[in-house]
């Protein structure tokens, strides 16, 4: 559980950094005339999102998430600056109540 | 179609409230993600070919998009399928989780955890903080109970 919300929390940072590159560098360099940047950022988003999907899946099973927020989590990889925002959601309403609902270690941790 | 079929023996396990299990796949509500589905695939696979023709007209970049959009597009069956059969393990009462993962951990929302432990009889030694925060859950879960899936919570 844990493995696969840390898995989604370094996917959804890294591919909102990319897409924030792409949307806000790429896309104004390639308006300017200089294709490179959003060329090889549009690939490398595309590759990164496909992992994105797969861990943000995971995660919402996990979760036994509805189909409603499972739906949001996965298109938030392609809307810029979504998965920031997505990310805080799901933990303040889904990963923090799970993670608080499991049972405790067998062994007490002493604060 | 009601009384046709005799009903499979997982139907038998579960009463449901109307009918045969599989009767919540014509709700409006799900019919409305069957038609999603099948535009978002179709769709999915269109840009595939889209691209595919782009990038035998000379755009290099377009092989990369060629293979991704059905990639996507069975990316989107698989959750399409798993989605359904999560929700008729749901229906039937079996309790969804991965042998991998440790009982009960997964299972339930939180809520429904909070409202089984309040409606459970209470214990002696029971905290009575933790009470109290379990009836405070319990509240909260029956004031979104009628919207809960849209909450994110099956309901």
């Amino acid at each position: 559980m844990k493995a696969a919300v840390l898995r989604y929390r370094v996917m959804a940072y890294i591919t909102g950094v990319v897409l924030i590159v792409l949307c806000f560098v790429g896309i104004p360099l390639q308006v300017a005339g200089h294709p490179a940047v959003a060329n090889d950022v549009g690939v490398l988003h595309g590759i990164l999102y496909i992992i994105y999907l797969v861990c943000a899946w995971i995660l919402s099973r996990k979760l036994a998430l509805a189909t409603k927020p499972t739906v949001i989590m996965l298109l938030a990889g392609t809307i810029p600056i979504m998965t920031f925002i997505v990310e805080r959601w799901v933990t303040r309403r889904f990963i923090n109540p799970a993670l608080a609902a499991q049972p405790q270690p067998a062994q007490p941790v002493r604060p | 179609m009601e009384n046709a079929a005799p009903a499979t023996p997982a139907e038998d396990a579960a009463p449901a409230r109307g009918g045969p299990v599989w009767r919540f796949l014509i709700q409006p509500r799900w019919v409305g993600w069957h038609l999603l589905m099948v535009v978002s695939f179709w769709g999915m696979l269109w840009l595939g070919d889209w691209q595919f023709h782009r990038a035998i007209s000379g755009n290099g970049l377009s092989w990369a998009y060629t293979f991704e959009w059905p990639l996507f597009a069975c990316f989107a069956v698989v959750f399409w399928a798993k989605t359904i059969k999560d929700e008729f393990r749901i229906k039937r009462g079996l309790v969804p989780g991965t042998a991998e993962s440790a009982p009960g951990l997964d299972d339930l929302p939180v809520t429904v955890r909070a409202v089984q432990a309040s409606t459970a009889p209470p214990e002696e030694d029971e905290d009575e903080e933790l009470s109290a925060y379990n009836a405070y859950l319990a509240r909260l879960n029956a004031e979104v109970k009628h919207h809960g899936r849209w909450h994110g919570w099956r309901s």
